[in-house]
This record gives structure tokens, sequence and C-alpha cells, in this order.
């Protein structure tokens, strides 16, 4: 999921660039073409699994009251214990049950971002039969006795399922179920408003066993997305006629009864399954990469829904290429309008959800962001389905570097704005973001440990970005690409946690690397390189008594310069738990530039000499690699003359107040 | 009010300040006038640059690069910056509210003063003597503030009414369409009606600035004044719209032209950095001498308006 609002931070550099007119590089990126698969990312493609392991099956049929705003739902769902252990109950998610009423988690847990606000109108899910097909006898309810919350606490989005028996390891056990969803006003993802109706998170699911036999259950917290098991959804939808629906998975048929258009959906090896339906979407289709895009939007917004098929045609054969082909024959982009943003900005299998407002700038790329954001989540969430409670980085994170990439790839420097001069990237932003949070709490923990939204998206987001883009810029774009890209082959639907990703980056990219990351992202890991001394002094004897070999004793005054050249002295610091190796860019007096290395590994290094030039000054890191360096404004240092001052910025802010002034004025 | 001085085209004398003729009203024939008023301009902006240059010197002044990596494509180092100095950023910007707020009012006098300077001649300048030419006009222009003060007063708070209902109206628009419409067509129908507030707050723009000819053209008092301008631009309203909107809209170009040159410039500096700041300050000279144009303009008009009352 991702925010479709312009982050503040990016509003306020807009604003400021604009005032003072930063510029942007000599022409506009020409968008690049995506790169060929390799010869070992074909043959790496090949040997991708062609499906999962089917767990938890879904046929159901859902009907659209859509003046009442509920969803009437039947069907069954099979489902196999993969574990090694024999289970007595089921957990099941009620999701939509976390807009019922304020003691529910997700309501009570409100601690910033979307989804603070409590619905105009409640949602919540009645389960009416949850029967388990017994051979050769009646099926047996068995939600008249579940458990729908824990004593002591309201929340009704995480129910117990006792079972009649043992569901033995391997064994698959058929419910018989039938539900009623009331949808809230649109609320985080998914609700209603007039007309329009987004629905995620919709059905009765259940929760992920482990293979250990532990159940990966847990309450809809409010900073936490959602965790589930293969399978095939077989979704039958019932809505007005002269509604528009756009869904998980490919349409298999439809037909026209009675006032009501009924459509069927069929997708395999996905793990949740969500649809919308308004009578008011415009639609364009086109198939990019072999897949069907749909894009569905309002009036008005065909010309950002134009430029969201652009970011596609760019970002969905790349990300094939990084990542794995995308398996899937469809993809469906909703784009909300904006009284509906929250259900933009969102990822379901084979349909995301985007969004940005219609007069939205061309060079302010908020919805080229959005769109690409969500498509990476096919990837990472979709294919790799990480539990997205406990370890939001896995997927948000790994994510945003995933969209980072493709941006910068596709537009440059002005990935996130490009406008009157101004280019902010979109790894700029992410690293300026993931530095405010760094002390505060580690990336590594579940969405619902973190204390606010802000330091959720910081670190989740911003900050696993910045991490993986560093190492991307000190070690080498290629070999973090590579890393990444064996992770999400290697665990294509699979559920990996943190340990696999570490492991991979190991695998190619060493231990110091693999070290740095888990740092990075358990310890709160930080790091600070500065220049803490520059000097340059006139070569000198040194001063004192020498004895010589014939018994006499030379005296040299101190300052006695008849020797030629200059000492001189640079000393860089490392402060924090990260290292990474950096260059060291030497100024001289005469206007030369020499560079040296440091691996970075102690915790202060000093370049000393004595060469015929003085030197003026000194920068560590001067190609900007490491974006989690937590102050830049130390990265340089001068001798009393070598600095180079702000003649930029006095011309820039002295044109720009001119003008201001000149439109105060009368 | 006396009209003597309209009764014929020869130059006249009127206290110290002599009276030139209608057609003569040119902004082009006092480029000392618009320099004058770009020094004013430069010497209040640098109030507020200098400081911001100050904030980033302290930052990134012992860079060899100096400020060059706050310019560069990407934004980061500016972004970090905004975020690390922030609090040294909001006094620069409440500087500049301050500078600006200073500018709106004290800018009557450097404004009267071009005005004086086009509608005049001066007979210390006529005998050669300009320190006391110079002594006069802005004599005169301080004469005029009180007037030109009280014209800003009315006619700002007429602006925030239109603004304030045009806003109101839109917003409302807006609403009752959106869900027939949808939330774009809703949109674009608010900004309409929000552009057409707009155009309305600059026709009384117009007539404030008929309004401030008058009062520097023939020493009338606000209202009075007020009263003049409106019926100039009652005699020619499209005429005068629009040799104030041609002019406005020709003083956007040069920006769009700086902008892109600071684009094309980049981080640079040196020689670089010379000629966008040439070209940045000829951009707000040519803005300046499009103002001081349009100032022209409402004197040549109202003078001309008052010659038609007594035809």
């Amino acid at each position: 999921m991702r925010a479709v609002r312009v982050p503040p931070a990016l509003l306020g550099a807009f604003a400021f660039g604009a005032l003072l007119g930063q510029p942007a590089p000599a022409a506009a990126p020409a968008p690049a073409p995506p790169p060929a698969p390799a010869p070992d990312v074909a043959s790496a493609d090949a040997a991708l699994p062609a499906h999962a392991d089917d767990v938890a099956d879904y046929t159901l049929r859902a009907s659209l009251d859509p003046v009442a705003h509920v969803v009437h739902g039947e069907g069954t769902i099979r489902w196999r214990n993969t574990s090694t252990q024999a289970v007595r109950e089921l957990w099941v998610h009620l999701y939509l049950n976390a807009f019922k009423n304020e003691r529910s988690a997700f309501l009570r847990e409100r601690v910033g971002g979307r989804g603070s606000a409590a619905p105009e109108d409640w949602g919540w899910i009645d389960v009416h039969r949850l029967a388990l097909e017994v051979p050769d006898g009646p099926a047996v309810d068995v939600w008249p006795t579940a458990e729908l919350h824990r004593p002591g606490d309201d929340d009704q989005t995480d129910a117990r399922v006792s079972l009649p028996g043992e569901v033995q390891p391997g064994e698959r056990i058929t419910l018989d179920v039938a539900f009623d969803d009331k949808l809230p006003t649109v609320v985080e993802r998914t609700g209603y408003r007039g007309s329009f109706h987004m629905v995620g998170q919709w059905f009765p699911k259940i929760a992920r066993l482990e293979p250990d036999g532990r159940w990966a259950h847990f309450p809809f917290h409010h900073l936490s997305e959602f965790y589930a098991d293969f399978g095939t959804y077989d979704v039958t939808l019932d809505v007005p006629q002269g509604f528009t629906i756009g869904a998980t998975g490919p349409l298999i048929e439809w037909h026209l009864e009675n006032g009501r258009r009924i459509e069927r959906h069929v997708q395999s090896d996905i793990h949740d399954f969500a649809w919308t339906a308004w009578d008011k979407w415009q639609g364009m289709r086109e198939a990019i990469d072999g897949v069907e895009v749909t894009l569905l939007y309002p009036r008005g917004f065909r010309r950002i829904a134009q430029r969201e098929m652009a970011a596609l045609r760019f970002a969905l054969p790349y990300e094939c290429a990084r990542y794995g082909r995308y398996p899937y024959p469809v993809l469906t982009v909703v784009h909300p309008q904006d009284d509906v943003g929250e259900a933009g900005g969102m990822e379901y299998p084979t349909l995301i959800t985007t969004g940005g407002a219609w007069l939205t700038p061309p060079g302010v790329l908020a919805p080229e962001i959005v769109t690409v954001h969500e498509l990476g989540h096919q990837w990472f969430y979709g294919l790799v389905a990480t539990n997205e409670a406990a370890w939001p980085f896995l997927d948000e994170g790994v994510n945003q570097y995933a969209e980072q990439d493709a941006m910068g790839r596709w537009r440059g420097p002005g990935s996130a704005v490009d406008l009157l001069g101004l280019s902010v990237s979109d790894a700029a932003i992410d690293a300026v973001g993931g530095d405010q949070a760094a002390h505060d709490e580690p990336v590594a923990q579940p969405a619902y440990a973190f204390a606010t939204g802000a330091a959720w998206a910081r670190l989740v987001y911003a900050r696993t970005a910045s991490i993986l883009e560093t190492l991307s810029r000190v070690y080498g774009d290629d070999l973090v690409a590579r890393a990444v890209g064996v992770y999400a082959r290697r665990y294509r639907f699979q559920h990996p946690g943190p340990d696999a990703l570490i492991g991979v980056f190991e695998q190619v990219m060493g231990a110091r690397v693999a070290a740095t990351l888990r740092t990075a992202l358990y310890d709160e890991g930080w790091v600070d390189y500065a220049i803490d001394g520059v000097s340059a002094r006139r070569a000198t004897r040194p001063a004192g008594l020498f004895d010589s070999i014939g018994g006499q004793r030379d005296k040299v005054e101190p300052g006695q310069a008849d020797v030629e050249g200059w000492d001189d002295a640079v000393l860089v610091r490392r402060r924090g738990t990260l290292s990474f190796p950096v260059d060291v860019e030497l100024t001289f007096a005469d206007g030369t530039t020499r560079r040296e290395r440091w691996d970075g590994e102690g915790e202060w290094k000093r370049f000393a000499w004595r060469g015929p030039v003085a030197l003026r000054a000194a920068v560590v890191d001067p190609d900007d690699r490491v974006l989690v360096d937590q102050d830049r404004e130390n990265n340089h240092g001068a001798t009393p003359s070598g600095g180079g001052g702000a003649p930029r910025t006095l011309e820039r802010a002295l044109y720009w107040m001119q003008l201001a002034l000149q439109a105060a004025s009368p | 009010m006396s009209t003597a001085a309209l009764e014929d085209d020869a130059p006249r004398r009127r206290d110290d300040l002599v009276l030139v003729t209608t057609p003569a009203m040119r902004a082009r024939r006092h480029p000392f006038a618009i320099a004058a008023l770009w020094a004013w301009q430069t010497a209040m902006a640098l109030l507020v640059a200098w400081p911001a240059r100050g904030l980033v010197q302290a930052a990134y002044g012992n860079d060899p690069r100096g400020d060059a990596a706050l310019w560069a494509p990407g934004g980061h180092a500016l972004l970090d910056w905004l975020w690390r100095d922030a609090h040294g950023l909001r006094s620069v910007v409440g500087s500049a509210e301050i500078a600006l707020g200073a500018a709106a009012v004290l800018g009557l006098v450097p404004m009267a003063a071009v005005m004086i300077a086009i509608a005049h001649t001066r007979r210390e300048r006529l005998e050669g003597r300009w320190s006391a030419a110079v002594v006069e006009i802005a004599a005169g222009a301080l004469r005029a503030f009180p007037a030109m003060a009280l014209l800003l007063v009315v006619v700002t708070i007429a602006q925030g009414v239109v603004v304030a209902t045009g806003l109101a109206l839109a917003s409302a628009v807006e609403s009752a369409a959106r869900v027939g419409m949808g939330e774009a067509r809703a949109q674009q129908l608010e900004g309409v009606v929000a552009i057409a507030s707009f155009a309305a707050v600059s026709v009384l723009g117009v007539v404030h600035d008929l309004a401030r000819a008058a009062v520097v053209r023939f020493r009338v008092r606000g209202f009075r004044a007020l009263l003049l301008g409106a019926r100039t631009f009652r005699l020619a309203p499209l005429t005068l719209w629009w040799s104030w909107a041609w002019r406005a809209a020709a003083a956007l170009a040069p920006i769009l032209v700086g902008a892109a040159l600071a684009s094309r410039a980049g981080g640079r500096g040196g020689f670089v950095l010379l000629v966008l700041a040439a070209v940045h300050q000829a951009v707000v000279v040519a803005r300046a001498a499009l103002h001081a144009s349009w100032w022209a303009k409402a004197l040549r008009s109202v003078d001309a308006s008052l010659r038609r009352a007594i035809a």
C-alpha cells in the first residue's frame, strides 16, 4: 500500500525549490527502454515454478446491493493442512469488523496516517454459516461455537473456530460459508461513497497455518496488512446492470440477468481477491508484455490514466526482467477519485488501486509513483507472500526500493518532481524521510509495534529503501538488483521471512553486506561520515637538537622552512554502527583534485602526506552514495580559504525574492 | 480641482514640478526611474536573500564546491538541508513575509516616485540640477503616500471580499455539481468560477492603479482619486483591462526564461553563474519596466479622461 497524497516533505521541497529555482539536469532524461533480460535471467525465469501450492481455495458468489451497500456472499472454502501438525481449530480473519465500532483494534490504534478517522457509516461482516462438510453426512455448522473475540477485547476481526475433529497433515476440508458485508464509507482501502464501491477484505478468510503448526493469525491492526495462503479464487459477482466491475483475475464469463450484471472471475496462485463496482467508471485497455491491462478511472481523469498507462508500459516489462515474469494474464488498475482517495494506493493480486488529482501537473509524478509502487507489490506481497503484519518491511520496504529503482531508471533524477527547474528524485525523498526516524525504532518489527504511523512510514518504506539504495550505490546497482532478483525468484509462491532476504544478500554480496543489512534493519543501524580536520602547513624541518655522526649537535629552530612543499592532512571520521567503503575527494590550491579510498571499517582515518601543493578542502562521499549518512553537512571541510561559499543560493534567493516583491508590491 | 494644466500641450509649471503633455508620459523616457525601482526591489530582496545565503554558507560553505550540491539534480542535499535547517529556514521565511508586507506598503513611495517622474519634468532637471530633481520627486512621492495608502486599504478590502465570495461560490458550485458531473468536471467548473472572481479582482486592481495615477496627476485625495479612476475605467473598460493584462502576461514570460536558464545552469558556478545572474537581473528589470509602462498608460488614461470630461 502507498499513501496517494504527496508527502509534506515533497510539497515543502517543491515550494522551496520553486521559490529558489533549483535547476534540473540540462535536459529531461529520455525514458530508458526496459533492459532486455540477460541470458541468466531468462534461464532463471524458465526455472520459476508454474504454480503455487494450492492451500486455500475460495469459490464464492457475491451480490451487491448498491443502495444499502451490502454484499451478500456465499460459497465454499476448501482448505488443506500443510503443516506437520494436526489441528483442531481454524482461525478466520473478519477484517471488515475493523470498521464496526471504535473498540476494534484498528480504530483503537489510531496512531496517525490513513484510516485514522472513524467511518461516517460503520461497516462489518456477519457470518451466518460456516459448515464443515462431512463425508456421508450432513454438514456441521461450526460457526455457532466460534469465538469472535478474546476475553476483555472487543475486537472481532480474528475469530477462532473449533472443529469437531482433527485435521491431519495433508488432509483437506471443505466449508460452506454464507455471510453479509455491510460496507463502511470508504476508509483505508475499502468501502463506498454514493454508488462507488471498493470491496476489499470482504470475505471470511482463513489465516495461514505455518509449517510448524502455528497459526499466523492477528487482529486487523491499524498499520498492518495481511497474510494468507495461496489458492484458487473462483468468484461470481452480481451487480446492477449499469455498473462496471473491476476484479481480481480474468473474466471467464458474464451475462445480464433481470437487470443485473453477472461476472465470473477465476484466478489461481493468488492469496486475496478484491473488486470494485461503480456506474461511472470509464476504462482503457492495452496489452503490455503479454498482459491485458485494464485501467478504470472516473470521468475527467483520462489524461492521468494515460500517464499511468505510460508508467506501466515501462514498469511492467522492467520489473519482470528484474524480479521474474508476471505469471497472470491480466492486471486491473483502479483510479478512484479524490473523495474516495483512501481506496487508492492499495495492492491485491492482479488488481491495484492508484490515485492522484486529475489536475496533477506533468512534472509532479505522484500518479506514476503510486502506480509503479502498487505494481511492484505484485512481486513483493503477491508472488513473494511475506507476512505483512509481522514483517512489513519485507513487502513495503523492498517494494519501495523496487519503486525507486524503476522510477529512477525511467525518469532519472526528476523521478518524483521535475518542474520549473526543480528536480527531486524518489530516492532523495526516502533518504530524508528515513533519516528522520532512524533512531526511533527498528525497521524490522511487526507493523503493530510501531509507535506512530509516521515512524512506520519512514522506517518501513523510506529507511528500508534507502538502505538498499545505499548498498546499490556503494557496491553496484547490478549486485543489489541481482540479490533482490534472486530473492524474488527463489521465494516465488512462498512465504519467506527476513532471514531469507538477508541470506540471499550474503550469498550474492558477501558477509559484510549481510551484516550491515542486519544491523540496519534490526538494530537501528546508522552512520555519519565527517571531515574532522583539514590542514595545510608549509613544510618545515623538525625543530630541536639533532646529533650528527661526527659528534656535532645541530640545532634547528622551530618553523625553519628550508624544505619545499606542504604538509597536508585530513582526518575523516565514521560515527555509528554501519560502515561502507567511501571515497574522500581532496581539492588542492591549484584547483586539482584527487580521490582516496577508505574501507570505512575503523572509526577514523587520517590521510597525511607532503606534497608540492597546499590542500584546500576535502569531501567524504563526494558522489552521494551513502544515502543513509546521518549528517551530510559535515561531509566537507576546508582550510580558511578553501570553501566555495554559497553564491548560487544568494543568486537564486535574490532573484526569486525580487520576483516575489514585484508580485506583492503595488 | 484645477484643470488649467490640461488646456494646452505645452509643458507648464506647477510648484516645482512641470507637467508634461499626455503623449509624453512614457516609461521608456525614464530609464533612471526604472533603474531606481529595480534598485529599491533589489535592496529589499537582499534583506532576505543575504540571511538565506548565510544559512547555506554555514552548512555548505566549507565544501570546495560551495553550495553546488544543493542545486544538483535529484535534490537530495536540498531536501536534507530543508529538513535539517528547518528552524533557520523558518526565520528566513518569516523575514521574507515581513519584507513582502513592508514592500506592499512602503513600495507605494517608489511607485509614486516613478509615476511622478513619468508625469512631470522638473525645473531642476530642465536646468540640469539632477540631485535637486531627485529630492523633489521623493518629496512628491512622500506627499502622495497618505492618499495611496488609503487607496491600498480600501481596494485591498474590496478585493478580499470579492475573492472570498468568489471562492465560496466556487466551492458551493463544486459541491453541487460533484455527484452529477463527477469530481474532475465539478472541479473544473469550480475553477471557472474562481477564475471569474480573479478577473473581477483584476478589474478592481486596474481601477486602483488608475486612481493612483489620479493621485499623482491631479494631487487629489484618496476617494476622489478612486472616483476618477472608476470614471476613467468606465470610459474604456476593455481597452484598459487589456492594456494591463497583456503587460501582466508579458511579465510572466521572462520568468519562464529565467527558470529555463537556471535549469540549464544547474549547480555550475563561475562564469555560468555570472551569466545566469545577469539574465535574472535583466528579467527583473524587464518586469519593472513593464510595471512602469502600465503606470504610464494609467497616467495617460486619467489625463485623457479628464480632457474628455472638459471637452
